[in-house]
């Protein structure tokens, strides 16, 4: 189910938290909305959920307002997380499979059938506090796939997993992305949403500063870097024409070519000065890039 | 629809399963009533086991302590319930050292008669030498007797100031010791108390009881009356009244105490009629705020695990709202339904007397259901619109203890209507929504208000609220999703009147 956000803003007392944001989320896809603290991210995914209204601009799923349909077809993981802790694993699934619309048969099936595929079956019968705070963590992961979601929205999935359930989320989000369903994930760390997603959003102050797929950000991005190691003197190379700025580190300098210059014929200028014993170009990552556009968008 | 029901059944579940459920639906009513009823049957079972012994003492011969004694009698004869008193005239054994004072004493009283005696017969000698003729003898015989007189009459004079001042301190030392001794017999418990009768205090109307503890200035009125009783023939007997007559005014009278409700009059009895709607008022509030508690913490609770978040991505908080009050709305009803159960059952096995419920006949206990949905209803929705503003269960504590106070205070106000339940002022409380639901319960078996009353007070309940769940709609929409920093009054009127 295609998710479509246009021109939304949404203010609050103190200003606006999200400014004319327009983006769109495709079936199949992952896509990951990014931001430092405060950008707007989790005021975003609550407009879509409709616990928020936007001021201005719209939100729509398949050319549809949100109902109760598609309400039930929507799976969400909030950015931080409890559960009810004296109640048993398997009641609390239940319970929320119902809220989405499943009857209760269904509702019980789904729930033993998802906690045993995440080697959480022994724990059926236990109260969610007297599990290890991984496994709530995992528990939660599973509340909002309990209904078999078209749409999965997920505020920093990762946050509390050890590498080991970390890892086996991530296969999930990935298996439901190429089953076809459609993924928004909010999160900061940039490695996790570099490796999943399809595609980035990156807001800032509410507003997009950045969005495409990783190879779009990177070419729009454009900032080529070399490094180059050498025993000899480094400050040889500052003779080199068409480089923008140096960076020193020991026995290492960065260049960043000015953006039409040829990187190859730089290399070669820089094998020509001095005796080298390591060149290398380094494509940004997209923490770099995020780092980069926050810097300058602050600017 | 369907999901208002679902989350209607999980609170109701849930909540039922708890344990602070059964602690507020058996234990927190059974404490209630062993703080009622241990008192009272230690009471009943101390006071028709031991017999109180309360003596008198007088200083005089009177006997008034013997009168005392007799009308208290008399007023106890014919009682079903046995007199739990005696009351005994104390005649205390008089000391060795007293016994002689008062040797002392009787011997110069005897002195002093005699000296009295000498003195008269000095005068009469003297009067018969006057009536003889004049002669030089008798002049001789005259002046020789004066000075014999005025001897006498100097001894007697100094004898009896002697007498006077010895009698006075004796009676003075006898007194102490019979208090002492009255004093003494408390403190080896002899006696519960005593009635100390100073003849001179007594023609004032003053007669002291002593005791050591505290319990046994209670229930003394049965003496009192018959102390009353006395005084009040003596003084009686003082105008001049026949002494037969005296006894037939002051027979007891047998009062008897009837309440007019609606059409119908019945005997006052203090358990069903003042006691009883008490206890219901109390036991409907602990259920509205065993609710609204569970309701408060609930949402407080999902609120700072967040998983308010995942419920309103599911649900509108309309429906959330709703079903959390009806959810445990419906506890609330449940939880009154087993403790009328328990009432019932009680009524069968006889334990309870049927006259003592026959105030929770159906119309009644129809109307306080009634109020009880009303005054859950208003106070659910305001403790679900506050418990929404904070994320801090310490923050929250605090407000909700506050809260309870605040709501727990018309059961305060509860004396106004047991007092005069029509009266103007009891009626305008009554239509003051926070104290309504209160009121309107206490009204109903005591005062038998009119029906426009109960019909101003359902609709103001009504309007009350429509309005408290419009506002507690506002401040859960906006303050379930608000985090970090508590708001401020200003703040919260803020959303309330956006």
């Amino acid at each position: 189910m295609n998710i479509k956000i246009e021109n939304v803003t949404k203010r609050f007392k103190f200003g606006a938290v999200v400014q004319d944001l327009t983006f769109s989320v495709k079936p199949g896809q992952i896509v990951g909305l990014l931001g430092p603290n405060g950008a707007g991210k989790t005021t975003t995914l609550r407009m879509i959920l409709d616990i928020l209204k936007p001021d201005e601009g719209s939100i729509t799923f398949q050319d549809k307002y949100i109902n109760r349909e598609i309400r039930n077809k929507i799976g969400y993981l909030p950015e931080e997380r409890g559960l009810y802790q004296k109640y048993r694993v398997l009641d609390v699934l239940i319970y929320f499979g119902r809220l989405k619309g499943l009857n209760n048969r269904k509702s019980h099936v789904e729930s033993v059938r998802l906690l045993d595929s995440f080697q959480m079956i022994d724990q059926l019968e236990e109260p969610i506090g007297h599990l290890s705070k991984g496994m709530q963590q995992k528990l939660q992961f599973l509340v909002s796939l309990i209904h078999d979601p078209d749409i999965l929205i997920m505020d920093e999935p990762f946050w509390g997993l050890d590498p080991i359930n970390q890892d086996l989320v991530k296969q999930k989000i990935l298996s439901l992305r190429n089953s076809g369903k459609t993924v928004l994930i909010s999160t900061h760390l940039l490695p996790d949403a570099e490796a999943m997603c399809d595609y980035f959003v990156l807001i800032h102050h509410g507003k997009v500063v950045l969005k495409g797929t990783l190879e779009q950000i990177r070419k729009n991005f454009y900032q080529n870097k070399i490094i180059v190691e050498t025993d000899k003197n480094l400050e040889a190379l500052r003779k080199i024409p068409k480089i923008k700025e140096f960076e020193f580190d020991d026995s290492r300098i960065y260049l960043y070519p000015d953006r039409n210059t040829s990187v190859k014929e730089v290399m070669r200028q820089i094998i020509n000065t001095t005796d080298v014993s390591r060149i290398e170009i380094h494509k940004p990552s997209l923490n770099d890039i995020f780092l980069q556009t926050i810097k300058n968008v602050t600017k | 629809m369907k999901q208002f029901l679902i989350i209607t059944w999980w609170e109701f579940v849930r909540h039922f399963r708890s344990r602070s459920f059964i602690l507020a639906t058996f234990v927190s009513p059974l404490i209630f009533a062993a703080f009622i009823l241990i008192p009272t049957i230690y009471l009943e079972s101390t006071s028709t086991q031991e017999i109180r012994i309360i003596g008198c003492v007088e200083f005089d011969t009177t006997g008034v302590c013997l009168k005392i004694r007799d009308r208290f009698l008399e007023a106890q004869f014919g009682k079903t319930i046995p007199p739990t008193i005696q009351l005994v005239p104390i005649h205390s054994d008089t000391s060795q050292y007293m016994k002689r004072r008062f040797n002392e004493v009787s011997t110069l009283k005897l002195e002093l008669d005699s000296l009295e005696n000498a003195y008269i017969k000095v005068k009469e000698r003297r009067k018969y030498i006057f009536q003889q003729p004049k002669t030089e003898q008798r002049e001789a015989q005259l002046r020789r007797t004066y000075e014999q007189l005025i001897q006498t009459r100097e001894s007697r004079d100094l004898a009896q100031l002697e007498y006077w001042r010895r009698d006075g301190e004796c009676d003075s030392l006898w007194r102490i010791e019979i208090i002492n001794n009255a004093d003494e017999m408390l403190i080896n418990l002899q006696l519960e108390g005593y009635l100390f009768v100073d003849p001179q205090k007594f023609e004032k109307g003053i007669v002291e009881f002593h005791s050591l503890f505290p319990a046994n200035f209670l229930e003394i009125e049965t003496i009192q009356h018959a102390v009353e009783v006395v005084i009040v023939e003596q003084r009686l007997k003082g105008e001049g009244l026949r002494v037969d007559k005296i006894q037939e005014w002051l027979e007891p009278i047998n009062f008897r105490e009837i309440q007019l409700q609606g059409e119908d009059k019945h005997e006052f009895d203090f358990l069903i009629n003042y006691l009883g709607p008490f206890i219901v008022v109390f036991f409907l509030f602990i259920s509205i705020f065993t609710s609204s508690g569970f309701l408060f913490s609930g949402v407080l609770k999902e609120k700072t695990n967040r998983v308010i978040e995942i419920l309103l991505s599911s649900v509108n908080h309309h429906q959330l709202i709703a079903g959390k009050i009806f959810g445990l709305g419906i506890l609330g009803i449940f939880q009154i339904f087993i403790w009328y159960s328990i009432i019932l059952f009680l009524v069968g096995l006889d334990v309870i007397n049927t006259s003592e419920v026959g105030f929770l006949n159906l119309r009644n206990a129809g109307l306080f259901l009634l109020y009880f949905i009303l005054g859950y209803l208003y106070f659910a929705s305001i403790f679900v619109g506050i418990g929404s503003l904070f994320s801090n269960e310490e923050d929250a504590h605090h407000l909700n203890q506050f809260m309870r106070v605040l709501s727990i205070f018309p059961i305060g106000l509860a004396i106004l209507v047991l007092e005069i339940p029509s009266s103007i002022l009891v009626r305008i409380l009554s239509f003051i929504p926070p104290l309504t639901p209160t009121f309107m319960i206490l009204r109903t078996p005591i005062g038998n208000p009119p029906t426009i009353d109960y019909l101003i007070s359902v609709g103001i309940m009504v309007v009350s609220i429509i309005f408290s769940i419009f506002f507690a709609g506002k401040l859960f929409r906006i303050g379930s999703l608000l985090y970090g920093k508590k708001p401020s009054l200003k703040e919260i009127f803020g959303i309330i009147f956006k």
